[in-house]
């Protein structure tokens, strides 16, 4: 058996494994470094298929950028241990993966049996080759062809920033660190509640800047001992004024 | 990309293995290099007892960090814990295997390539596995089930991908001028002689896009966490980051990690705007030219010491308002401006 | 078996959109079905790259890296909106985000 097909039965049965345990793992860190090795392994197979720009595109975007984005998310946003997989209906899950099998029979019969419509391009490696290299191809393409959709996508990416930020801006522009909500929690599981009161960023709140009464200081009598246990609240500035 | 002598697959190897050693003796002399250069500038020795001069300090240190106990967070994730450090050390290695140390020489009555591969999208693969080395972070700081690591992790993650955009963006500089990716490519394309007047230089990167190897410089530095931009791993800051919680073996990965990183980007910038192996003698003899390329990464890395020694630590709102309002829009105007010259050039304006 | 062909790549890239599409069905994390749906695009990306492949054109090639493009603004803003529900309802299960239904 050629190197090649060896090579490609360990990525792919790697990728296979990979996306089963995302679908499977309980904690969703674990699934995002499942998710990440999918995807390293399928750039992997994109080297396999020719499209080496797309390889070092999909690790460099997908990858590095936008899974990154995901775990941070995660990280910031999530979790208690839901009771997920393993509580889950027996039954739904059953009944899911028979379809998928049978989904997957069908499809593989579908793949079987294709015919195909069109035309052989004039993009042999050899061609490819003459031209510089994949990335000088794959840039032809996109300059003279479809240049229109390069500049449509560079709208539709502008687009996805704005809306981000939009999205991601606090509720009230201006809104006072003490009347945050304590949603966000600090992503571990056992986090306390004094973490989760504290603010996405570790800061604790203000308390209320309510007026205080002075207290009486208590007045130093030589005699007695120098150490002495006084009000915490005496020695923060904080709220004071 | 540019022919290469097809050698049999067990010759790469060894010229990987040779490659990788060299990085790994390197990166431990490195720490060495760096006590040495900060005690002279503090004005003091630096390690002198361990050895003739101290040279053997690396040797100790290794020892010592193999020999102290490995402590695991009761509540700490196992599984990601332990491979989270080996991610940061894998991906700065990997990245050695395009850089060139030169052509194709003969030894031995064979023709031996002096690099291990030549990927046509060389530049894209050493970014591509840097931006990988974000995950050793951000799962460390994870596994490490203590919050001020997770923060200090999620600052260092979000440190390390803007700064990431500013190294692509001032590397489109060069890969305009040179029309490839592949990392051999760009070196031929500096080793031809330019004439300016009555200079004969060559024609490196650096004298043609210097904002781009500024921005590339300081981007650098802090992708690698580094001094004025580490933040996120100062030690008086934060306890120690997001490697906190890692101790003996563990943290040598994430320590000698960043050591790697920085030789990696030194070479890279040896090679993408010095001209890597070029220098004077060098297309003669070849080993003239790995002295050379070893010349100018000594002299990147004494920078990056410097940099250490020199300059107090940016605080974090500092280090990214510089990442995006400053540099982004520089390597931007660079990649309008180079690309402008281009057309003009080439008579196509 | 003895020589690659399309058809493996195909299959593989059929495996990875039913495995994504089963994780969208089964689970109930909203962050896990995210990454389910990136599983799905990218076994898409793979199956235009082996008829780029096959067929030997660049335009799958081409067509892949804007899905990659398209799918990063949608991951910015799909997280931006989790990010933002997240503030109003503690907690991640979908099975709770039904004050649209109710």
């Amino acid at each position: 058996m050629p190197w090649d097909v060896i090579i490609f039965y360990i990525l792919a049965t790697v990728c296979i494994l990979a996306a089963g345990g995302v679908v499977i793992s309980n904690n969703p860190v674990h699934a995002g470094v499942f998710v990440v090795l999918c995807f390293f392994n399928v750039a992997a197979i994109f080297v396999m298929l020719g499209a080496e720009f797309l390889a070092a595109v999909q690790v460099i975007v997908y990858t590095g950028a936008i899974l990154v984005l995901v775990l941070f998310v995660l990280m910031l946003v999530d979790p208690d241990d839901l009771p997920e997989f393993h509580a889950a209906r027996p039954v739904q899950r059953t009944v899911g993966l028979l379809l998928g099998a049978i989904l997957l029979l069908e499809v593989g019969a579908a793949i079987l049996n294709r015919t195909v419509i069109g035309q052989q391009g004039n993009a042999t490696p050899e061609n490819v080759a003459a031209v510089g290299g994949n990335v000088q191809g794959v840039g032809r393409v996109l300059y003279t062809n479809y240049v229109l959709a390069f500049e449509v996508v560079s709208l539709v990416l502008l687009v996805g920033i704005i809306g981000a930020i939009v999205l991601a801006l606090p509720e009230r522009l201006g809104a006072q660190p003490d009347q945050r909500q304590g949603t966000i929690s600090l992503g571990h599981p056992r986090g306390t509640d004094a973490a989760i009161a504290a603010g996405p960023l570790g800061e604790t709140p203000m308390p209320p800047a309510s007026p205080r009464e002075p207290r009486s200081v208590p007045t130093l009598d030589p005699q007695r001992e120098l150490i002495m246990v006084r009000d915490p609240d005496e020695y923060t500035t904080i709220g004071r004024r | 990309m540019i022919e290469a002598a097809s050698q049999p697959l067990w010759l790469t190897f060894i010229v990987a293995f040779i490659l990788m050693n060299v990085l790994l003796v390197g990166m431990a002399y490195m720490t060495y290099f760096e006590r040495k250069v900060m005690a002279a500038m503090q004005d003091r020795m630096g390690p002198t007892r361990t050895g003739p001069k101290g040279l053997l300090q690396p040797l100790a240190d290794g020892i010592k960090l193999l020999g102290k106990e490995d402590l695991i967070p009761a509540s700490a994730d196992k599984i990601v814990f332990y491979f989270a450090p080996l991610i940061v050390f894998v991906t700065a290695i990997v990245r050695v295997a395009v850089i060139p140390f030169g052509g194709t020489i003969e030894l031995f009555g064979r023709e031996i390539n002096l690099f291990v591969t030549d990927l046509n999208v060389g530049a894209l693969f050493l970014l591509a596995f840097g931006s990988l080395g974000v995950y050793g972070i951000i799962l460390g700081a994870y596994a490490s089930a203590n919050r001020y690591s997770l923060l200090g992790g999620l600052r260092a993650a979000a440190q390390v991908v803007s700064y990431e955009i500013v190294l692509g963006l001032s590397l489109v500089g060069v890969f305009l001028l040179s029309g490839s990716l592949s990392i051999r490519d760009i070196l031929l394309q500096q080793q031809v002689d330019l004439q300016i007047g009555p200079l004969t230089l060559p024609n490196w990167f650096i004298l043609s896009q210097p904002l781009a190897f500024v921005i590339f410089l300081i981007a650098g530095v802090a992708e690698t966490n580094r001094a004025p931009f580490d933040l996120p791993e100062a030690e008086t800051e934060l306890v120690s980051g997001f490697h906190t919680e890692y101790s003996a073996f563990r943290f040598s990965f994430y320590f000698l990690g960043e050591y790697i990183n920085m030789i990696i980007v030194s070479l890279f910038a040896a090679t993408l705007f010095l001209g890597g192996v070029d220098g004077p003698g060098s297309d003669r003899y070849w080993g003239m030219g790995v002295i050379w390329l070893l010349v100018k990464v000594i002299f990147f890395l004494f920078f990056y010491v410097w940099l250490r020694t020199t300059l107090p630590r940016f605080r974090y709102d500092q280090l990214m308002g510089i990442a995006w309002k400053v540099l982004l829009p520089l390597a931007l105007i660079n990649i309008v401006v180079t690309a402008f010259i281009r057309l003009v050039g080439n008579g196509q304006l | 078996m003895g020589e690659l062909g399309v058809n493996h790549f195909l299959f593989l890239s059929a495996a990875l959109f039913i495995i994504g599409m089963m994780g969208v069905l089964i689970r109930r994390n909203i962050l896990i079905i995210f990454m389910c749906v990136e599983l799905m695009i990218n076994a898409v990306n793979l199956s235009l790259v082996a008829f780029a492949w096959e067929s030997n054109t660049l335009n799958g090639q081409a067509f892949a890296i804007f899905t990659i493009a398209v799918a990063a603004a949608e991951a910015a803003v799909g997280l931006g909106i989790i990010m933002a529900l997240s503030r109003r309802v503690t907690t991640v299960d979908v099975d709770e985000m039904r004050t649209l239904r109710d």
